[in-house]
């Protein structure tokens, strides 16, 4: 390499660096953003499998048949609330106020209709829809919001 | 250059990560326990008298049907069963005298000539919490008897048949044939006619108290207690001891037992299509040596995510 060459190369770095920190920090805040939104669509699957196991008794004795008990949105809601507690520091509102304004569903009986979704269930079913305000302060710096939301929707039934 | 930079954005994408918090779903349930052990009743209570049935022909009235010179000596009943068990305590011929005469309700009338007429005493019991207990006796007349005829011809109307029903019904107590009313006991027993066997039936059911179902899902890992139950003429009956035909689930509180349920649970899965049954044979403290075989299908079901 010659000195004309090394010049020109040294003009070019100190021109690209900042456009490559940009894409650089771009990439790092969007992995991130993805790795929460795994984790708390992880949580509302767990929520509302955990919900599908509250039975009703007194119905499973009468006809042998299996129906969601009466309280299985709460506890489909209480338990959201539990795991995403864990994913805590990456929200930008608290655990229980995001399960609080979450939309969850229970269909004891079927087959039933969502009407939200328009979604048929074939089994009782436990359906939870939320939206979750994450931070993401990395996409402040490239002038973008710092606050990201996305919508995560989970649904179970005994199969 | 290249390899450090992957690293470094795998390392910063990695590092806030955090354990997610799943859920046992068993964890607030106890371990898989044995059946809750049931007091068992008193042996001696729950004794079956011997030749007991249930009674599905309870008793209405004595009856007393005149033909020419024949007078015949029957029991009115009706075909209804209340619950109630009776059993066959002595049989009696014309004028044979029986230590039960005296104890019946309705008493044991007499031919003209004044012997006691032959029939068949039955005792009558109530099945209580304490086992049979015995509430009466009823007579069952069964005899005739012929007049001679007198030399001249008999007219018209004494040729005539008549029926005279000497306790003409259930609401008033029995008459004898000298008309005397015998007292209305405090409990109106049912009687039987005849020891006609009762139709038995056989189920399972999810509570003691359950109707008998042929089908049933279940949660994989959940334990279900299966209660065997009997039915007789579509009362039920106690049970007096069951045992497991079919294949073993994957957990069994028992192969056999009495009066208490068989507790269950699944933690495989079936194969696609295919759906497991419990078989069970069944015996009750009504009629001991029959056997009843009852059958219930098993769906076993396991919570999952909907796509």
């Amino acid at each position: 390499m010659s000195h004309d060459d090394g010049g020109t190369a040294a003009v070019m770095t100190l021109v690209m660096l900042p456009l490559l920190l940009v894409v650089l920090a771009g990439a790092l805040e969007f992995g991130a953003l993805r790795a929460v939104a795994y984790r708390v669509a992880a949580a509302a699957d767990l929520a509302t499998l955990v919900a599908v196991n509250d039975q009703d008794q007194t119905e499973l004795e009468r006809t042998g048949t299996l129906r969601l008990a009466a309280g299985a949105a709460d506890t489909a809601r209480d338990y959201f609330a539990r795991n995403i507690d864990a994913t805590a520091s990456a929200l930008a509102a608290s655990a229980s106020d995001i399960a609080a304004a979450a939309d969850i569903a229970s269909f004891p009986t079927a087959p039933a209709i969502d009407p939200r979704t328009g979604a048929r269930y074939d089994r009782p079913t436990v359906r939870l829809i939320a939206s979750v305000p994450v931070k993401t302060p990395g996409l402040a710096v490239l002038l973008m919001p710092a606050v990201t939301t996305i919508t995560i929707r989970a649904a179970s039934s005994p199969r | 250059m290249t390899k450090r930079a992957a690293t470094l954005l795998l390392a910063v994408v990695l590092l806030p990560s955090n354990a997610a918090h799943a859920r046992e779903p068993f964890e607030d349930e106890p371990p898989p326990a044995p059946p809750p052990v049931f007091p068992t009743p008193d042996p001696v209570a729950f004794v079956v008298p011997a030749g007991l049935y249930y009674v599905t022909d309870t008793y209405v009235a004595d009856v007393v049907d005149t033909s020419d010179a024949t007078t015949t000596y029957s029991t009115a009943t009706v075909h209804e069963s209340t619950g109630t068990y009776a059993r066959v305590i002595d049989s009696v011929d014309t004028g044979a005298s029986s230590v039960f005469d005296g104890t019946a309700f309705n008493g044991r009338g007499a031919l003209t000539d004044g012997r006691a007429l032959a029939g068949t005493y039955y005792e009558n019991f109530v099945l209580t919490p304490g086992g049979y207990v015995p509430v009466s006796v009823v007579f069952f007349q069964d005899d005739s008897e012929t007049r001679r005829r007198a030399a001249s011809s008999p007219s018209p109307s004494a040729a005539a048949s008549s029926r005279a029903v000497t306790s003409p019904a259930p609401v008033v107590g029995p008459r004898d044939l000298r008309g005397i009313s015998t007292p209305v006991p405090s409990f109106r027993p049912q009687t039987p006619i005849a020891p006609v066997a009762p139709r038995l039936r056989a189920g399972i059911a999810l509570a003691p108290d359950g109707p008998a179902l042929t089908s049933a899902e279940v949660l994989r890992g959940r334990l279900i207690y299966f209660w065997p139950r009997a039915f007789a003429n579509d009362t039920a009956v106690a049970i007096r001891s069951w045992r497991l035909l079919s294949v073993q689930p994957d957990y069994a509180s028992a192969n056999s037992g009495g009066s208490e349920p068989f507790a269950a649970q699944w933690l495989r899965m079936p194969a696609p299509g295919v759906r497991w049954s419990l078989r069970f044979e069944i015996f009750t403290e009504v009629a001991p040596l029959e056997r009843l075989e009852a059958e219930i299908t098993i769906t076993v079901r396991s919570p999952a995510l909907i796509d």
